[in-house]
């Protein structure tokens, strides 16, 4: 039986041309923390492979007051970067809640986003603080914000020769509060029921610029607008957090899987904005 | 068929592999190599770990071409022949393990764990076997397995 070709992309442009020459049978390759998975469960047979892994898409930098980070770094090298603790400690926050150290030594960032899923853990800190993805394509490249990404479960706007080559991530507030937290069926290895981050700059003692995100409970991670919308120029009193919980429950449109129900998950999106608010109020 | 170079338990090795071949069936088909099990083959169980240029992966979704050039180390690599591992006498004597299936990726990935944390906490240790599963002991003995392999080492 004929065997596919394996290239090892020397840049991202060369991987996106590739991707432009071989057509639909040809993946990108990082981690393989998915794709592997896909591959060994047969739902997907690759005619040719393009590993990502020497294409100089690895690391963390700073630019300005945003940090810039490599779709191919691993999501343990983000955890230990000193550079992300400082400046997006939010992201660090969720990514040491996922899966385990020997998936994180291997999955990338990069590859979270593309996969498109509506419980990528990178998303909800990634859409709270406002990133956006460099996409290299075969003619050119371009800048989107995560949160015009997304357009479905496993669907997004990268186009079949495009590949994410750069994750931008603007520097959190040095005064603003955070918090992150996955209701999962365990701790470890586990995919989200409902993950949720929340991100209140602070003025004056009132919130400016807050930003709700929450995972697993919408076609595609969610940034709860309206909700967010609640709690800029107010203090976070026990009313305005039940407004924006509430606000950010109904913005979600959650599905039953073997996970859990929707029923649940609407329920839970809404106690865990409040809980976590409560926490940042406290 | 493509080539593939790659260092094994410190010895250089030339196999070939399809473009579907993961680590695991490299290192078991290929090479002959028994310690990293075949459990789950998505990444949940962790009994396929093992070390890739001294980082803990999961074998079974590995993709064998990527790890051109690159050194893997097994639970047969951690010492000389015939010599025994601090972390293996440990859990032999504390009965860190039953069955003994999930034993080789607990061992690998407690190494990882003390190559970089050689005075972990019994939470430090928890959280790193959180992604290596076991049926029969329950974790405590492992748990105190590494802790007492880390003492062991230190002294």
């Amino acid at each position: 039986m004929a065997e596919g070709e394996f290239y090892r992309a020397a840049n991202p442009q060369e991987a996106a041309g590739l991707l432009a020459q071989h057509g639909g049978g040809a993946r990108v390759l990082a981690g393989g923390t998915d794709l592997m998975v896909a591959i060994n469960k047969r739902k997907f047979k690759p005619q040719v492979l393009i590993y990502l892994g020497d294409a100089g898409m690895s690391g963390i930098s700073q630019e300005g007051d945003a940090l810039l980070i490599g779709a191919a770094t691993p999501l343990n090298e983000i955890l230990a970067s000193p550079l992300v603790a400082d400046k997006a400690p939010l992201l660090a926050a969720a990514i040491k809640q996922m899966a385990s150290p020997a998936i994180r030594n291997a999955g990338t960032i990069g590859g979270n986003l593309a996969n498109a899923s509506p419980a990528a853990d990178t998303a909800t800190p990634l859409l709270v603080l406002g990133a956006s993805l460099k996409l290299v394509g075969a003619k050119g490249e371009r800048e989107v914000p995560l949160a015009e990404f997304f357009t479905g479960p496993g669907q997004s706007v990268l186009g079949a020769d495009e590949i994410i080559a750069q994750v931008k991530v603007p520097a959190q507030a040095a005064k603003a509060k955070w918090a992150y937290r996955k209701v999962g069926k365990r701790k470890a290895q586990s995919l989200s029921v409902v993950s949720v981050a929340v991100y209140c700059p602070l003025s004056g003692g009132k919130v400016s610029g807050a930003a709700i995100a929450l995972g697993a409970v919408a076609p595609t991670p969610l940034l709860a607008t309206e909700a967010a919308g609640l709690l800029n120029g107010k203090a976070l009193d026990e009313a305005t957090i039940a407004a924006a919980a509430k606000a950010a429950a109904g913005a979600t449109s959650p599905i039953d899987d073997a996970r859990g129900t929707a029923w649940y998950r609407k329920r839970a999106s809404e106690a865990v904005v409040k809980q976590l608010l409560t926490e940042l109020a406290g | 068929m493509h080539t593939l170079e790659l260092t094994v338990n410190g010895q250089t090795c030339r196999v070939e592999v399809g473009l579907k071949t993961t680590l695991l069936e490299l290192l078991r088909d290929k090479l002959h190599i028994t310690s990293p099990k075949v459990g789950c083959n998505t990444g949940d169980c962790g009994t396929c770990s093992v070390l890739l240029d001294g980082v803990l992966v999961r074998s079974c979704i590995t993709n064998a071409l990527s790890v051109q050039g690159k050194s893997v180390t097994t639970l047969e690599g951690i010492t000389e022949p015939g010599d025994i591992h601090p972390l293996q006498k440990a859990f032999h004597e504390h009965y860190g393990s039953q069955c003994g299936f999930c034993t080789p990726g607990m061992i690998l990935a407690s190494k990882a764990l003390l190559d970089v944390n050689p005075s972990p906490t019994r939470d430090e240790v928890k959280e790193a076997l959180s992604g290596n599963l076991c049926r029969c002991t329950g974790y405590v003995k492992i748990i105190d397995s590494v802790l007492a392999a880390a003492d062991e080492m230190k002294s």
